[in-house]
């Protein structure tokens, strides 16, 4: 057992923060003007590309970096400690759609796709749920029909992220009704600008429009992006999940590890019940509160017992060489402790989270872009971690996973 | 980085593991918590003949040469079976034995496990011991598993001092909340044994190592309430179906498994950290013990829960985790002295 780096492991951690730090775009844009994240997260793409740190988990022989599993893990630590942005608009090209066409693409597909997906040239969205299939993805229903070389589609998707800056999607398609319901779906790349697609943002609880419809209207898809055989989508689809579920989760992990950072930083700043009675300097502060101290130290305890079970993952994983099941167990806690980790900074702000557009009309310039880091850093991200425990398998569905195939008990 | 066990760790695990399950199923853990201390005696030579008392000590000394890792493995499998008995005090005396300067006759009949030794923490705030040279006075509550039989291994404040067996302490047992772990009331009146080691960083050596050590020992009854809980929920039926195939009991299974394996890995960090004598070592020792502590007790909890009527009988073993959740969270720095120690390090 060890829990050090190898001298090569810790030369990669230098060159990679060094490069970090000297590289990461700072200023993005609001997340409401999704036009211009789009931009943003292609450009800083690009540049990580241009210097040989894109697609870190992707084979050289597809122009990814090649990195082990420890210096994925090494990278996924410093991207997030050093604060980069997360180009969040590319996780579905880089982390889904990538790594599928790697597995399961023909070699058209890779040699058309992986280079732009890895260059920053396109943004790939993700159009498996739908209104009628959520939890129980495998009832799909959006159907496709063969004719001559297309694949003709009509249904609905939903939850469609940033399908309205999309080039492309990983569509999942019921191409044979009869078959029993995982036996007859297909995997196929849509473009984004086919005719009879309508897209329309759905609002979320934050405010923002990360997520959309998108209704598929007899859209004409070629056969030839179908990835893997027609009725084997089920499959295909499996070794997506599987990397959403494996070491692209990382840099989450270690960015929650900073917020608790932040969280106590903030109760160190702000007084006890977040507005200082007629502003008196010298009131209590919040971290001087046993019970809000003691709730930042068991945060900080379970954040740093988050690390030791993703070293432990990431361990098994390289032993094994798949992603298990046991990433569930990660998954569920990781995405509680999200919601206790905002949960509490709620609290500790106190009054002060209701005034929506607070940087608007304070007197000084530096009041303003306090309670603008506020809204952005805290109350907004409080109402995003609702989605951690719905996104990407809920909560509820982990459970299931870790009753059923974890421990083994009976359906 | 590998936080996994090797060969050598999986081929200790699989020793122990049947050694104890033949010696100490849950019937024999039962009646050894009244047979008293002679009955104890052969359980501790046969642990003593297959090593479990040494691994750490190095092999000049008679024992196996390992480290704190291998210990982990040992006291994951111990906890698991509840087995009762001295066993963190009897290691780290052998630890200790071993590390001082001058060689001392009982180290060898420590290891072969001709002798238990108590762990008396009199740093906590049941006890009133001090100790001046090599002489030891004053008196200790809960000190588990003490009889007249036993050795002292005394952890004070800026001393370590071994207190051979019959040297005049006195000991006197409590009846015990924990039914698998005995306690008793140890007084000294200067009495004299061995001064191992001064000054607060070996003490604090100790304590580390005696604090999580116990957490590993706690990380085995979490895992064996998971393994419990599952066992049950698929062989009891009720609505004509497997009580486990209910989400309402399958996700408490869930949630008891998360919990195993983020004590897991809380505690096999900090052990690695401990014997890498790492920066955030202290640390490291606090998180592993805050998480074992609310994980033993959630556990142990859902596992009564689980078995139903059942569950809340003393037949049923599932009380026992109960009380050895909460005897080891009171014992070395609970969770909330924890969590104030990491609060007053922001």
């Amino acid at each position: 057992m060890d829990i050090t780096f190898t001298p090569d492991e810790e030369r990669f951690r230098a060159r990679a923060r060094e490069w970090i730090e000297a590289n990461k775009p700072s200023d993005p844009p609001a997340e409401n003007d999704i036009e211009a994240r789009r931009e943003f997260d292609l450009a800083w793409q690009r540049r990580m590309h241009a210097a040989g740190w894109a697609g870190i988990s992707w084979p050289k022989e597809y122009g990814g970096r090649g990195a082990s599993l420890m210096e994925q893990l090494i990278w996924y630590e410093e991207f997030a400690s050093a604060g980069a942005h997360d180009p969040s608009t590319l996780f579905v090209g880089l982390n889904h759609g990538g790594p599928t066409l790697i597995a399961c693409g023909s070699e058209a597909q890779k040699s058309f796709h992986l280079p732009k997906i890895l260059r920053g040239e396109v943004v790939w969205c993700q159009g498996f749920s739908e209104p009628g299939a959520g939890s129980d993805l495998g009832s799909l229903a959006a159907r496709a029909v063969v004719d001559g070389d297309d694949l003709v589609v009509t249904g609905q998707k939903i939850w469609t992220s940033f399908a309205q800056i999309a080039e492309f999607q990983e569509l999942l398609v019921r191409t044979d009704p009869d078959a029993p319901k995982h036996k007859g779906i297909t995997w196929v790349i849509c473009p984004m600008d086919a005719k009879g697609m309508e897209i329309r943002p759905i609002r979320t609880m934050a405010g923002h429009q990360d997520f959309c419809e998108v209704f598929y209207d007899e859209v004409r898809i070629p056969r030839a992006n179908i990835v893997g055989q027609i009725n084997d989508g089920w499959r295909v689809a499996m070794s997506t999940l599987g990397f959403e579920r494996g070491t692209a989760f990382l840099s989450e992990q270690v960015r929650l590890t900073r917020m608790v950072g932040e969280l106590i930083e903030l109760a160190r700043r702000t007084p006890l019940g977040g507005v200082a009675p007629g502003g008196a300097d010298g009131a209590k502060r919040a971290i001087d509160d046993s019970d809000v101290a003691r709730r930042l130290a068991l945060l900080r305890a379970e954040v740093e017992a988050l690390r030791a079970m993703t070293y432990r993952s990431v361990s098994r994983t390289a032993r094994t060489g798949v992603p298990s099941s046991e990433a569930s167990l990660i998954r569920i806690f990781f995405s509680e402790l999200q919601q206790r980790v905002h949960g509490l900074a709620m609290e500790i702000l106190g009054p002060q989270i209701l005034e929506w557009d607070a940087e608007e009309g304070p007197a000084s310039a530096e009041e303003g872009a306090r309670r603008k880091r506020i809204r952005e850093t805290w109350v907004f991200r409080y109402l995003l971690s609702f989605a951690s425990t719905i996104a990407a398998g809920s909560k509820d569905i982990q459970r299931n996973i870790i009753g059923e195939r974890v421990l083994g008990l009976p359906r | 980085m590998d936080l996994m066990l090797s060969s050598d760790q999986e081929a200790i695990q699989a020793s122990v593991r049947a050694f104890l399950e033949n010696e100490l199923p849950m019937a024999r853990v039962r009646e050894l918590a009244h047979a008293g201390p002679a009955a104890l005696a052969l359980l501790w030579r046969a642990a003593g003949e297959l090593g479990f008392f040494g691994l750490a000590v190095p092999e000049a000394r008679g024992g196996a040469g390992y480290a704190i890792t291998e210990e982990m493995v040992l006291f994951e499998e111990i906890g698991r079976s509840l087995a009762p008995g001295p066993w963190l005090g009897t290691v780290l005396a052998a630890r200790a034995l071993a590390a001082g300067a001058a060689e001392h006759s009982d180290l060898a009949r420590i290891v072969a496990g001709d002798l238990r030794v108590a762990l008396v923490d009199a740093t906590s705030a049941a006890s009133s011991i001090l100790v001046r040279g090599n002489e030891v006075s004053g008196e200790s509550g809960y000190v588990s598993d003490a009889d007249a039989g036993t050795a002292f291994l005394v952890v004070a404040a800026h001393a370590i001092v071994y207190v051979a067996a019959g040297s005049g302490a006195e000991v006197e047992p409590r009846p015990s909340f924990d039914p698998t772990r005995g306690i008793a009331r140890v007084r000294f009146q200067a009495v004299r044994g061995a001064l191992l080691a001064d000054g607060a960083g070996a003490v604090a050596d100790v304590l580390r190592v005696a604090t999580v050590l116990s957490c590993a020992e706690a990380v085995g009854g979490i895992q064996r309430t998971v393994e419990m809980s599952v066992e049950y929920c698929k062989v009891r039926r009720q609505f004509d179906k497997p009580i486990g195939s209910f989400q309402a009991v399958k996700h408490r299974c869930a949630d008891m498994a998360v919990r195993a394996e983020v004590a897991r890995s809380a505690t096999t960090y900090a052990v690695v950290s401990v014997r890498d004598a790492a920066d955030d070592q202290d640390f490291q020792v606090s998180v592993a013990k805050i998480l074992c502590s609310g994980g033993y007790v959630q556990n142990a909890a859902d596992n009564v829960q689980n078995h139903g009527g059942m569950g809340f009988t003393w037949e049923c073993d599932a009380h026992l985790f109960v009380k050895r959740a909460r005897s080891f969270d009171v014992a070395l720095g609970s969770r909330l002295e924890q969590l104030d120690k990491l609060a007053g390090w922001f």
